[in-house]
């Protein structure tokens, strides 16, 4: 076997409790995996798991609409799609078609860091997941039919999802009025202008910059034995060669200088929505987790603030809902309503207002703090109920904050949010100056 | 004790085709949308798979109690089912979602916001819904939190209070919902095609009328639950970490005083195919796809014809290796997604193929999917294919058994059905049986070719005309309005 130098020692992660909070709980025990890198660069995680006899894969690239250049808006999705038209070794289709007549599924998917591609199937196929992989991690094959191709089904899924959609293109936009930097100012999709744009040779020079395997991590998780596994990947993985680290792409974002609002007219959206947004810092930065303890406080579900005062009691709202975004660089704090016939987005704006005033200059509750622990250990509880979601865990975590063990942290340091860091971080990040707000109205016809 | 049940999952390649089986063609199947280099590895390994069955017991009132005992994680999930249906609902009014809604808003000792903040504290839920042969009280939570959450969900079953203020809030809120979901092109569809298939009853209604949430009075719901929640010929079924020697006297203890006999099934016929090629044209100006659902009445769950129209499914419309997505989708480029489907249940019979497409292509896309329609009526399905087909369903078992509840799912099916008690041991033996001759027969019989409901979602100003040429033409609006063909 081509020498695959150890990463990082061995099984052994970092033993945290989940006993934080709840008095009565016993410890969520940690996820143990395996870290090792390849000669190559490529980052193997491996985590067994019994309890069916079923493996997980999941490959993250290191690469999201953040790196496009400008007039290639979409293509990083685009490409996505490209990765499923065949190989050296595998034709076009072929992997889906031979993924899901072994009983198995896949899927891929695209935000603004990274490109993650997975797959589930039972355990004796485990070679198939792994050739599959590698292979177009080798060898894509890139032509214009292949691309013209998923042009079309790309541009049929922003139809779908956007422009055939209420209030898609109020997302699209509000997303536009956050970022001033070109990484996260455009929507992942892309506009059908760029995409129409995107060449084959954009198509080589992508894939030689950002899939290699320098800048990805393989995760597998399952009915595996690791060492057996790890042996398989170098296999099929081990002489695919590295490639110059792409350059990073500068995140950062310009003080923000006065909000920024507009009223967009919507054809196909029958009630208003109010979309409000606050930057926040990235979801490495140790304010991070007192955010999410505020959305979770201000806006999630019917024990929140806003529900029970918008949609409850004053009933603005049809439904409400807040919460901060996990990016690599500037997240977003968002609250997003749609409002009730005969109400109005002002009122309803009035009333969020207050809300959020009341969160930055008074305490949250010791009971608002303990629901939030209890959200906590049930995320932590439900990534143990999939090996999907953990391969995809513990390869994005690696891949985007080069720490896989933050599926095993992530939860536990929410849980030991107090309600000082939530006023404290209510206080810092939701200010007016900050805030960005897009009413969508509806147009009738 | 829980008996544990070894089950061989034979993958297909290693079972010989049936006899009946058509020999392999002499050309390669054309694998329309994809190419096969055929250089991956595929294991032909038999693996077993162990699909375990819950315990079974009687509670003292005499509902069914199943208990699959699952330590992996710490949590519970505990499901009351008893006899009702949403059947009964008078049209367009949902009284049965209004007494499920309000069992959430209030009890003798808790309003609504404190339901809400225990719940959230304990990280629990609780739900209560009614289907078309059940009304359901389910829970999930955490080990450390199963009394908590057993008493409340004790005094959201016996001692709701239907408030009158939160049954004028629920119907307000009704309203938005009814607006939001007119926004929605699929619901459109879907709520045309029900109306084409169940246009008699309660079935046809997706979503109530406006008209009926505002009749609802808290008498109405009164009387409901006291119609509803009735414990007679029901069950319980328990998925988590606890032994049923734990949960039977918790159990036994929430529903010491709960007795009475629920409603009986209510006795609605599966209606026949439709007759005729029927074109319904839903008018949403500004829509830049149109959403199509073209299908007819097909087989019910009791059908002997069921497991071979699985495998018919997963050739023509099931996943992305099938048919319709290779072509559809990966040839010509028309969509983003397609898929088909058996809805097949006490009351429900019926097929239907869907996808949303770019407006421009609107009757191109149509015309394939019609197409293979046709072709899988009229070929027998290749050998290769049909092998890939039952293969998937095979091994797609073993994926099934990483979510214990999947296997509770099989075991109530059998008794909602009256399966055989080996139904789901020997479902890969049924599924290696199928022949490409019975998947054309089923063909025949159920995709529907020239009796055809078409719905299409979309800007009727650039679709009608060629619409029209599918069928006879009928023209709706997005408020469930028949308007005048333009």
């Amino acid at each position: 076997m081509r020498a695959g130098r150890l990463f990082a020692t061995g099984l052994g992660i970092a033993l945290l409790t989940a006993a934080s909070g709840a008095q009565t709980s016993s410890p969520v025990r940690p996820i143990q995996f395996s870290d090792t890198r390849l000669s190559n660069g490529l980052r193997v995680i491996i985590s067994e798991d019994h309890f069916a006899p079923v493996y997980a894969i999941a490959v993250s690239y290191s690469v999201g609409s953040k790196d496009e250049r400008a007039g290639r808006t979409g293509f990083a999705h685009l490409f996505e799609h490209m990765m499923f038209k065949g190989s050296d070794n595998v034709g076009p289709g072929e992997h889906f078609f031979l993924v899901f007549n072994n009983g198995g599924s896949m899927n891929g998917t695209t935000n603004t860091d990274r490109t993650l591609y997975f797959e589930v199937m039972p355990r004796n196929q485990l070679d198939l997941g792994l050739f599959l992989e590698s292979d177009r991690m080798r060898s894509l094959a890139i032509t214009k039919e292949n691309l013209d191709n998923q042009r079309q089904a790309v541009q049929e899924e922003r139809r779908l999802r956007l422009d055939n959609q209420p209030y898609g293109k109020s997302v699209e936009r509000f997303n536009e009025l956050v970022y001033d930097n070109p990484a996260y100012h455009h929507s992942v999709i892309g506009s059908m202008e760029d995409l129409n744009a995107a060449t084959v040779d954009d198509v080589a020079a992508f894939f030689r910059t950002y899939y290699a395997p320098n800048n990805a991590v393989v995760a597998i998780v399952g009915d595996v034995d690791t060492k057996d596994t790890l042996a398989r990947v170098e296999k099929y993985f081990g002489n695919i060669p590295r490639q110059p680290a792409p350059a990073p792409v500068d995140l950062t974002e310009p003080e923000p200088k006065g909000e920024r609002r507009e009223t967009m007219q919507d054809r196909l959206a029958r009630l208003p929505q109010l979309n409000i947004g606050y930057k926040i810092p990235p979801a490495t930065h140790a304010d991070w987790p007192a955010l999410s303890a505020l959305g979770q406080i201000l806006g999630g579900g019917e024990s929140s603030r806003l529900y029970q005062r918008l949609v409850k009691t004053q009933e603005l709202c049809a439904n409400i809902g807040s919460g901060s975004t996990q990016r690599m660089g500037p997240g977003l704090f968002t609250i997003t309503c749609a409002v009730r016939p005969g109400k109005t987005v002002e009122d309803a704006e009035t009333v969020i207002a207050e809300e959020v005033a009341r969160v930055q200059t008074a305490a949250v509750t010791a009971e608002e703090l303990q629901r939030v622990r209890s959200s906590s250990r049930r995320g932590s509880v439900a990534i143990r109920e999939s090996t999907l979601t953990r391969a995809q865990s513990l390869a994005d975590n690696a891949a985007l904050y080069n720490d896989p063990n933050r599926i095993n942290t992530v939860n536990e340091k929410i849980a030991a949010v107090s309600a000082a860091d939530v006023q404290r971080v209510a206080a810092r990040y939701l200010q007016s100056a900050n805030r960005v707000v897009v009413q969508t109205l509806p147009a009738r016809q | 004790m829980k008996p544990l049940r070894l089950l061989a999952i034979l993958f297909l390649a290693s079972v010989p085709a049936a006899a009946q089986d058509v020999p392999a063609a002499q050309q390669p199947t054309d694998f329309k949308g994809v190419v096969l280099k055929n250089k991956a590895p595929v294991s032909n390994d038999v693996l077993r798979v162990t699909f375990r069955r819950p315990f079974e017991a009687k509670l003292k009132n005499d509902m069914d109690l199943m208990v699959l005992e699952e330590h992996r994680s710490p949590t519970i999930q505990v499901e009351i089912a008893v006899p009702a249906s949403t059947l009964y609902d008078p049209e367009g009014v949902p009284i049965s979602a209004a007494m499920t809604s309000l069992m959430r808003l209030g009890t003798k000792t808790r309003d609504a916001k404190t339901i809400a903040e225990t719940l959230a504290g304990l990280g629990a839920s609780i739900t209560f819904n009614v289907g078309d042969r059940f009304a359901y009280a389910r829970f999930s939570t955490l080990t450390e939190n199963l009394d908590a959450v057993l008493e409340l969900t004790s005094d959201m079953l016996f001692n709701s209070t239907f408030p009158e203020d939160e049954l004028g809030k629920w119907k307000n809120q009704q309203m938005s919902t009814l607006q939001q979901a007119r926004a929605q092109p699929e619901f459109l569809a879907t709520e045309r095609f029900a109306q084409a298939m169940y246009p008699e009853d309660r079935r046809s209604y997706l979503l109530p009328t406006p008209e009926g949430v505002g009749r609802i009075t808290r008498a109405m719901v009164l009387e409901q639950y006291a119609r509803v929640y009735r414990p007679e010929r029901g069950r319980v079924t328990v998925l988590g970490d606890v032994t049923a020697k734990d949960i039977t006297p918790k159990l036994e203890k929430l529903m010491a005083t709960w007795s009475g006999k629920g409603s009986t099934a209510p006795d609605l016929p599966l209606p026949p195919a439709a007759k005729g090629r029927r074109v319904i044209l839903v008018n949403r100006p500004g829509s830049v796809q149109t959403a199509l659902y073209i299908g007819n009445h097909a087989i019910d769950r009791l059908s002997p014809d069921y497991i071979p129209v699985q495998v018919l499914n997963r050739v023509l419309g099931g996943g992305p290796a099938s048919r319709l997505f290779r072509n559809i989708r990966e040839e010509k480029g028309y969509t983003y997604g397609i898929s088909s489907g058996f809805s097949a249940s006490r009351y429900f019979n019926h097929f239907a193929a869907q996808t949303s497409v770019r407006t421009e292509v609107t009757a191109d896309a149509l015309r394939e999917i019609l197409k293979e329609f046709a072709d899988v009526r009229a070929r027998l399905v290749p050998a290769d294919e049909l092998q890939n087909a039952k293969r998937a369903l095979v091994a797609g078992f073993a994926l099934s058994t990483e979510n214990p509840a999947s296997a509770l799912g099989n075991a109530t099916q059998i008794k909602e059905y009256g399966l055989p008690a080996d139904y789901w041991d020997t479902y890969p033996e049924k599924i290696a049986a199928v022949t490409a001759a019975d998947v054309q027969r089923v063909a025949q019989k159920y995709i529907p070719l020239d009796d055809v409901v078409i719905v299409a979602v979309g800007d009727a100003a650039r679709i009608r005309a060629s619409l029209a040429t599918f069928g006879m033409l009928e023209e709706w609006d997005a408020e469930g309005r028949r308007v005048a063909a333009n």
